[in-house]
C-alpha cells in the first residue's frame, strides 16, 4: 500500500489542477447562467491554487502557498465585485441568461 | 586689361541692376509706384556709363603690333600664313572672379571630369565689351521710352522690376567667363521674358504667348544643357579660358582645349566634337527664334512695346550669335555644323521674310523682321565671318529697336490700333515719329549709308564667297526686306490720312487721366502723341542708325576691335588650320571678316576692294528696286495691291497664314502630348489613385471581417477566442 502511494508525483497533482482548470473553462465556455459561469471562473481559481501547492510542496518551501493565500484573497474579492456586476445586470435584463446580452456584439 | 577698375569692380555690372529689380519689385507696389522707373533708371544707366567707359579704355588698350612673319607672297590669292604658325596675334582680354559658386568634387582631380568647377566669374575682351555696350546703352534708352509709354498702367513697379532683372540676367550671359554663367544669364533671360510677355496677364492670348516662347526656348535648351554637360565630361571644364584667363599657347579652357590638334585627343572628345556644335546651336536656334524654333517670336508681340524693343529685337535674341561667336572654336571645326548654321540661317531669313509680306500688324511685321535679320547674322557666323554676324547685330539693335519703338509711339496715338489696314498718312498727325521711323526703315532695307547697308553688305559678300546659292538667297532676302519695310511704311505714314476712331478693345486706359472722353474724338485731338519721354531714346537710336554702321565699317574698326578677342583669334586660327589646307586658292578662309587683318597679302587687299564695291552696288540696287515696288504697290496705285494679291492668292494666303506652321505644330506635336497627357492623367486617377484607395481599404475590410467573426456579444465566444489565442502563442513559443 504505502509502495502505491509513493507512487504519487509532481505529475498528478498538476494533472489535477490542470483537469480542474480546463473543466472550469469548459464550463465557462458552455454555461448561460451568469452564477454559474461565475462558478467556474472560481473553480479555474482553485485548479490553479491546486497548482501552487503542489509546486511549494515539491520546491520544499513555502512560496507556493504564500501565493495561494494571495489567490484567494484576490478571488473573494474578485466574488464580491462579478455578484454585484450580476445583480446589476439582472436589474436590468430580469434574466440571467448570458444570452440575453448579446445586443453589445460589433 | 587685367588692371582696369571697371574690370576690378564687374561684379558692379550685373548687382546695380539686380539691386534695383529688387527695389522696384519689393517697394514698387505700395510705395514707388508710378516712380518705380527711378531704381531701374539709375541702375541701368550707371552699368551703361561703366560700359562705354570701359569700351573707351579698351579701345585705348588696343594694339597695333606688326603683322607677324609670313611667306612672301606670289601673286597667288592665298591670304597667307602657313598652317604651322603660331599665334602671334595680340588680344586683349580680362578675367574677374568674383566667387566660386559650383565646386563638386575632389580638388585633386581639377581639370579632369572628377572635379566641376564653376566660378561666377566674367571674362572681358572687345566681343564682352561690345555686347554690354549694345545691352546697357540700348537698354538704357529702352527704359527711358518705357517710363514714358507705359505710364499709367497698373503693374508699372512689376514691369521695371522684371526690367531690371532682365539686365542683370543679360550682363550675367554676356559677360560671363564660362558657360554655366551663360546658361544662367539664357535661362534667366529666358524667364524674364516670359514674365514680361505674360505682363498683361489677364489677356488670355498674352498668358499663352508666354508660355510659348518658354517652352520653344526651353527645347533648344535642353539641347544646349545637353551640350554643356558633354563638353564637361569630354574635356574637364566648362570655363572659355581657364581661372587666369587667356594666356597665348595655353590650353586651359574649353575653348582652348577644343582648338588643339585632333591627333592629340581621346576618341571621345573628337566624338563630342562632333555632336556639340549640333547640341549648341539648337539653343541658338531657340534663343534666336530661327526655323523651326521660331514660332514664339510673333507671338510674343503681345508684351509691351519696350519689351519687343529690348528683348525680342536688340537683346535677348542675339544670345544665340553671341554664344556661336564666343564658341568660335567649338563650331568652326565641324564643317557640317557651320554649314547647318549658315543654311538654317538663310532660309529662316528668306521664310520670315516672305511672311512679312503679308502680315499687317505693325509689330508682327517687325517680328518676322527680326527673325530673318537673325537670319542674316547666322549666316554671317555660319560661313566663317564672325565679325559680319556680331556688326549687324549691333546695328540691328539700333534700328529695330527704333523701329519698334516708334510702332509704339504709333499705337499709343492710334489708341491702341496696329492694323495698318486702318491707318494711313500718318505723317500729318505724327510728324516727328514719320522721320525716326524713315530712318529706322531706310536702315532695314540696307539703304547707303544707313546702317544696315554696311553690315548687310559685308553678310551678302561673305556669304557669296563661300557658296553662290546663299548669295542669292540672302540678295533676295535683302528685297523682300527693302519691299515689306516700305511697304508698312508708305502704307502708315504716306497716303491720304485715315485714322481709327474708336480704340482697341485691348488698348489700356492711359488717357483716364486726361479727363476726357475717347470715344467721340477724333485721334488727332488726342494728347501730345510724342512726349519728350518716348521722343529722346528715339532720336539717340534713330542717330546710331544712320552713323553707327558707317563708323564701325569705316577702316575696319569693328574688325579691328573684335579681332582682339581671344575667340576670334582662337576661331580663326582654327579655321584656317581646318579649311585652308583642303581649300583652294578662292575658298581660302578670310582673315578679314575674323578680324585678323593682319594676315591678309597685298593682292588680296586689291581683289577685296573690288568685289565691295561690286557688292555695294548690287546692294543698293536691290534695295531701290524693293523700295520702288513697294511705292509703286502701296502708295502710288494702293488697290494694285490688292488686285495682285487676288491673283496670287494661294500664295497670298500662304504668307498671310504663316505657312500654317502654327497649326502644324498644334496638330503634330501639341495634340499628340495633349493625348498623352490625358491617358496619364486617366492612368493617375484610376490606377494610381485606386492602388492608394486600394491600401486604405484593406484594413477597412479586415476590420469588418473581424466585427462579423469575432465581436459577436457572446461572452463564452469572447473567452474561447482568448483562450484559444494563448494557445496559438503557446504553440508558437514552445514549438
Amino acid at each position: 500500500m504505502t509502495s502505491t502511494l509513493n507512487q504519487i508525483t509532481l505529475q498528478h497533482y498538476l494533472a489535477v489542477g490542470g483537469i480542474m482548470f480546463v473543466i472550469g473553462m469548459i464550463g465557462f465556455m458552455t454555461r448561460r447562467n451568469l452564477i454559474l459561469m461565475f462558478l467556474c471562473t472560481e473553480l479555474m481559481f482553485q485548479g490553479v491554487v491546486i497548482n501552487l501547492v503542489a509546486f511549494g510542496a515539491y520546491h520544499g518551501n513555502f512560496a507556493g502557498q504564500a501565493f495561494t493565500i494571495f489567490v484567494l484573497v484576490i478571488a473573494a474579492a474578485e466574488a464580491s465585485l462579478a455578484l454585484g456586476l450580476i445583480v446589476l445586470l439582472f436589474r436590468h435584463k430580469a434574466t440571467l441568461d448570458a444570452d440575453a446580452w448579446r445586443e453589445l456584439k460589433g | 586689361m587685367q588692371d582696369l577698375w571697371i574690370v576690378q569692380h564687374s561684379y558692379l555690372i550685373p548687382l546695380l541692376p539686380l539691386i534695383a529689380a529688387c527695389i522696384a519689385g519689393f517697394f514698387g507696389a505700395r510705395i514707388l509706384k508710378g516712380q518705380s522707373h527711378w531704381p531701374i533708371w539709375l541702375g541701368v544707366g550707371a552699368i551703361a556709363v561703366l560700359s562705354v567707359a570701359l569700351l573707351f579704355q579698351t579701345v585705348g588698350l588696343l594694339g597695333h603690333g606688326a603683322p607677324p612673319v609670313r611667306n612672301s607672297d606670289s601673286g597667288t590669292h592665298a591670304p597667307v600664313a602657313s598652317a604651322t604658325e603660331h599665334s602671334d596675334a595680340k588680344t586683349v582680354s580680362a578675367v574677374y572672379r568674383a566667387f566660386t559658386w559650383i565646386a563638386a568634387g575632389d580638388p585633386k582631380n581639377a581639370g579632369t571630369n572628377e572635379y566641376f568647377e564653376v566660378a561666377a566669374g566674367f571674362f572681358f575682351d572687345p566681343l564682352t565689351v561690345t555686347m554690354l555696350c549694345v545691352v546697357c546703352g540700348i537698354g538704357f534708352f529702352i527704359t527711358v521710352f518705357a517710363a514714358g509709354y507705359m505710364k499709367g498702367e497698373s503693374g508699372y513697379w512689376r514691369f521695371f522690376a522684371y526690367l531690371g532683372l532682365f539686365i542683370f540676367s543679360m550682363t550675367c550671359l554676356v559677360m560671363g567667363d564660362n558657360l554655366i554663367m551663360l546658361y544662367l544669364g539664357w535661362e534667366g533671360v529666358g524667364l524674364c521674358s516670359y514674365l514680361l510677355i505674360g505682363y498683361y496677364y489677364e489677356k488670355p492670348a498674352a498668358r499663352e504667348a508666354a508660355k510659348k516662347a518658354f517652352l520653344v526656348n526651353r527645347i533648344g535648351d535642353f539641347g544646349f544643357g545637353i551640350g554643356i554637360m558633354l563638353a564637361f565630361a569630354a574635356f574637364g571644364t566648362v570655363s572659355y579660358f581657364g581661372a587666369d584667363g587667356y594666356t597665348p599657347g595655353a590650353a586651359n579652357g574649353l575653348l582652348e582645349l577644343a582648338a588643339l590638334p585632333k591627333m592629340g585627343m581621346t576618341e571621345f572628345q573628337i566624338q563630342v566634337l562632333n555632336w556639340l556644335p549640333f547640341l549648341l546651336m539648337l539653343g541658338a536656334f531657340g534663343k534666336s527664334a530661327q526655323f523651326p524654333l521660331y514660332v514664339w517670336l510673333p507671338d510674343a508681340m503681345e508684351g509691351p512695346t519696350p519689351v519687343s524693343a529690348l528683348i525680342h529685337a536688340a537683346t535677348m535674341v542675339t544670345a544665340g550669335v553671341y554664344m556661336i561667336a564666343r564658341c568660335g572654336t567649338l563650331f568652326v571645326g565641324n564643317e557640317a555644323a557651320m554649314i547647318t548654321v549658315a543654311f538654317v540661317g538663310a532660309f529662316t531669313a528668306l521664310f520670315a521674310g516672305s511672311i512679312a509680306l503679308r502680315q499687317f500688324d505693325l509689330k508682327k511685321v517687325f517680328a518676322y523682321s527680326t527673325v530673318s535679320q537673325l537670319g542674316f547674322m547666322f549666316v554671317g557666323v555660319g560661313v566663317l565671318a564672325p565679325v559680319t554676324g556680331v556688326f549687324h547685330l549691333v546695328t540691328h539693335a539700333f534700328f529695330k529697336a527704333l523701329l519698334f519703338l516708334s510702332s509704339g509711339v504709333v499705337m499709343h496715338a492710334m489708341l491702341g490700333h496696329l492694323d495698318m489696314r486702318k491707318m494711313s498718312g500718318l505723317k500729318a498727325v505724327m510728324p516727328k515719329t514719320r522721320w525716326l521711323m524713315l530712318i529706322g526703315c531706310l536702315a532695314l532695307a540696307g539703304v547707303v549709308p544707313f546702317a544696315g547697308f554696311w553690315s548687310k553688305d559685308e553678310i551678302v559678300a561673305s556669304a557669296w564667297h563661300a557658296s553662290p546659292l546663299l548669295g542669292i538667297v540672302m540678295l533676295v532676302t535683302a528685297f523682300v526686306t527693302a519691299y515689306y519695310t516700305f511697304r508698312l511704311y508708305f502704307r502708315v505714314f504716306e497716303g491720304p490720312k485715315v485714322v481709327p476712331d474708336e480704340p482697341h478693345p485691348d488698348h489700356h486706359g492711359h488717357g483716364d487721366d486726361h479727363g476726357h472722353d475717347h470715344h467721340s474724338h477724333d485721334a488727332h485731338h488726342h494728347h501730345n502723341h510724342e512726349p519728350a519721354l518716348m521722343m529722346i531714346p528715339l532720336i539717340v537710336l534713330a542717330i546710331g542708325a544712320v552713323i553707327a554702321g558707317l563708323a564701325l565699317w569705316q577702316g575696319h574698326r569693328l574688325g579691328h576691335f573684335l579681332g582682339q578677342s581671344p575667340s576670334f583669334v582662337g576661331a580663326f586660327e582654327l579655321a584656317r588650320d581646318t579649311y585652308n589646307a583642303k581649300a583652294d586658292g578662292a575658298h581660302m578662309v578670310n582673315p578679314v571678316v575674323f578680324g585678323q587683318q593682319e594676315y591678309r597679302s597685298e593682292s588680296v587687299v586689291k581683289a577685296e576692294h573690288t568685289s565691295h564695291y561690286i557688292f555695294m552696288a548690287v546692294s543698293t540696287l536691290i534695295a531701290l528696286s524693293g523700295i520702288g515696288l513697294a511705292y509703286s504697290l502701296h502708295l502710288k496705285d494702293r488697290p494694285k495691291a490688292d488686285r495682285l494679291a487676288l491673283l496670287l492668292t494661294g500664295v497670298a494666303r500662304a504668307m498671310e497664314n504663316k505657312y500654317w506652321v502654327d497649326e502644324l505644330y498644334q496638330a503634330v506635336i501639341v495634340e499628340p502630348l495633349r493625348r498623352v497627357g490625358e491617358i496619364f492623367f486617366t492612368l493617375d486617377k484610376y490606377f494610381v489613385d485606386g492602388l492608394v484607395w486600394l491600401a486604405g481599404f484593406v484594413p477597412q475590410l479586415g476590420g469588418f471581417v473581424l466585427k462579423l467573426t469575432l465581436q459577436r456579444g457572446y461572452v463564452q465566444g469572447y473567452a474561447l477566442s482568448m483562450a484559444l489565442g494563448i494557445a496559438i502563442i503557446l504553440l508558437v513559443v514552445f514549438l
